[in-house]
């Protein structure tokens, strides 16, 4: 197996056994959390503000590291990957924030040629990379203007374009309509529908239930650091799916 | 990595502080004019001790129309002394065209000749070590005997004096360079903080360590070739400069001092070496910025 080549197979893209994360002897933000992400499965993770959501992403995307527990990602043990295999392990990962995290002084296509020259891609194939990342979120024809000249669904689209250049099997997002109105928010997740259609896993962690509601995914809830999980697919799907694709 | 990258972001960072670089490059150049110009100096002043092919133990410098044989007759007579040799006005106008080439010019339109004529007495192996300064002390009173100075007392001092020279160039030098290193450390932690968006999406891209810190480490290193090479082209201007105003007008004591620019190791020494401060300074910087 080389660093840029994960275990895949049949395994689940994320399985947490009793994680817990404490920040110093009295802040406990995760507490015996443990749920599986299917591959190929868009899952939503929910809950209040400060329940621990953006612990999670940052746990998954191997920021932090837990306390106690295993987390596997992509058939990795992330917990015990070591420092030097971190960068090649977030390759296989896109991820998404809510303030898009573009950099100002580079262009739409800059901003994605630009991650992939430090990756060591020839030029014509970050070329052809950023060209059909761009092309799938619908900004193929906005590739010159700089994030500044964008609107928030735009620099948000871009950021997306972003985290799924490289082609990720997993797609993270943390709160990436928060900043958005609830049209523009639906397009986000429309695009993430498509990026899940192709085979990519999708785990979006959000606060807006009725976006989760309309969008009819599997829900994992966390509140107070401690996991409650529902599935509110059915449900969703009986009432109405606006944009659900297929 | 491609080097398109590494060059492209190491510009990208030079350009998005232009006051601080500007600062380091300035602090590097000056950190390094410094020593150089003492290095200048002692280069010279070696030269001029080396010009000598047996340094004489004493010089008595002679009334212009002193008898000079009968004077070295009278010093040769010293059972300590092994051989006094006259060294006329011609003679030694000779010996510093051949020494200075440089500066020959610029005493060539004197009319008068600028040295007086002198005796330079060498000791036996066999005298003792007060020898040199007990003869030159004895010749002063002598008739047209003008000076006599001990060589010994004078090679002690001249030694003290570049040996001080090369001290305190080294001492401000050194100090300058931990200055010059500390400040392109400055510069690259706030070059690193404007460009920590960039370094945040390199991460989260899978961005190696390496890959990230090399554009800071390639621009610390051309910051401290900038200052080394500026440095270099100060001390230049600055020895061409004094080159013209002594050809001008001739100082006896600076004239001697001022035939020669460094040697070529030396002159390439200065942007190397600054490129190394450079490096060691980005080195010092990055060693503090956690990873994450």
């Amino acid at each position: 197996m080389t660093p840029e080549e994960p275990t895949a197979g049949g395994a689940p893209m994320i399985q947490l056994f009793r994680v817990c994360k404490d920040f110093g002897p009295f802040r406990h933000a995760l507490s015996e959390v443990s749920f599986t992400v299917e591959r190929g499965e868009f899952v939503f993770l929910t809950g209040p503000s400060g329940a621990g959501k953006s612990t999670l992403l940052k746990l998954l995307f191997r920021e932090e590291l837990p306390t106690s527990g295993q987390i596997v990602v992509n058939g990795r043990n992330i917990g015990v990957l070591p420092d030097g295999q971190v960068p090649y392990f977030r390759r296989t990962l896109g991820v998404v924030f809510q303030d898009f995290k573009l950099i100002a002084r580079k262009t739409v296509f800059e901003n994605l040629a630009f991650v992939q020259s430090v990756l060591g891609l020839s030029r014509s194939e970050q070329k052809r990379r950023a060209y059909q990342a761009l092309k799938r979120v619908g900004l193929h024809h906005r590739m010159n203007s700089l994030p500044s000249e964008l609107s928030g669904g735009e620099q948000q689209r871009t950021a997306i374009a972003l985290a799924i250049v490289n082609e990720p099997v997993l797609l993270l997002a943390d709160e990436p309509t928060g900043n958005l109105d609830p049209v523009l928010s639906e397009e986000i997740m429309k695009l993430f529908s498509e990026i899940n259609i192709r085979g990519t896993t999708v785990f979006v962690a959000t606060h807006d239930v009725d976006l989760i509601r309309r969008m009819g995914k599997r829900v994992v809830t966390i509140e107070k650091g401690k996991l409650r999980e529902r599935d509110v697919a059915r449900e969703a799907l009986a009432r109405e799916a606006p944009f659900l694709p297929g | 990595m491609n080097s398109r990258y590494l060059f492209g972001e190491a510009w990208a960072i030079a350009k998005s502080s232009p006051r601080h670089t500007a600062i380091a490059v300035a602090l590097i150049a000056l950190a390094f004019y410094v020593p150089g110009l003492f290095a200048l100096i002692s280069r010279n002043l070696g030269r001029l001790a080396g010009s000598v092919r047996e340094p004489a133990a004493a010089i008595l410098t002679l009334d212009p129309a002193a008898d000079a044989r009968s004077i070295a007759a009278r010093v040769a007579g010293d059972p300590r002394v092994a051989k006094a040799t006259i060294v006329g006005s011609a003679a030694a106008l000779e010996r510093f065209r051949r020494a200075y080439p440089d500066l020959g010019s610029a005493i060539a339109d004197l009319d008068e000749a600028p040295f007086p004529p002198t005796i330079e007495v060498s000791l036996k192996p066999s005298a003792p070590p007060r020898a040199a300064r007990e003869v030159a002390s004895a010749a002063r009173s002598w008739p047209g005997v003008d000076a006599a100075e001990s060589e010994e007392e004078f090679a002690e001092k001249f030694r003290d004096g570049v040996r001080l020279l090369r001290g305190a160039g080294l001492f401000l030098g050194g100090l300058l360079t931990v200055a010059a290193i500390l400040s392109v450390a400055s510069a690259v932690r706030l070059a690193m903080d404007l460009h920590r968006d960039e370094i945040g999406i390199m991460r989260r891209m899978g961005a190696t360590e390496t890959a990230i810190r090399a554009p800071f480490w390639l621009h610390a290193f051309f910051e401290g070739l900038a200052g080394g090479a500026l440095s270099l082209a100060l001390l230049y201007a600055t020895y061409r400069a004094a080159a013209w105003a002594l050809a001008r007008d001739p100082h006896p004591v600076l004239s001697l001092f001022w035939v020669g620019f460094l040697d070529l190791p030396t002159a390439v020494a200065l942007p190397a070496v600054g490129a190394a401060a450079g490096f060691m300074g980005s080195l010092l910087s990055l060693s503090k910025t956690p990873k994450s």
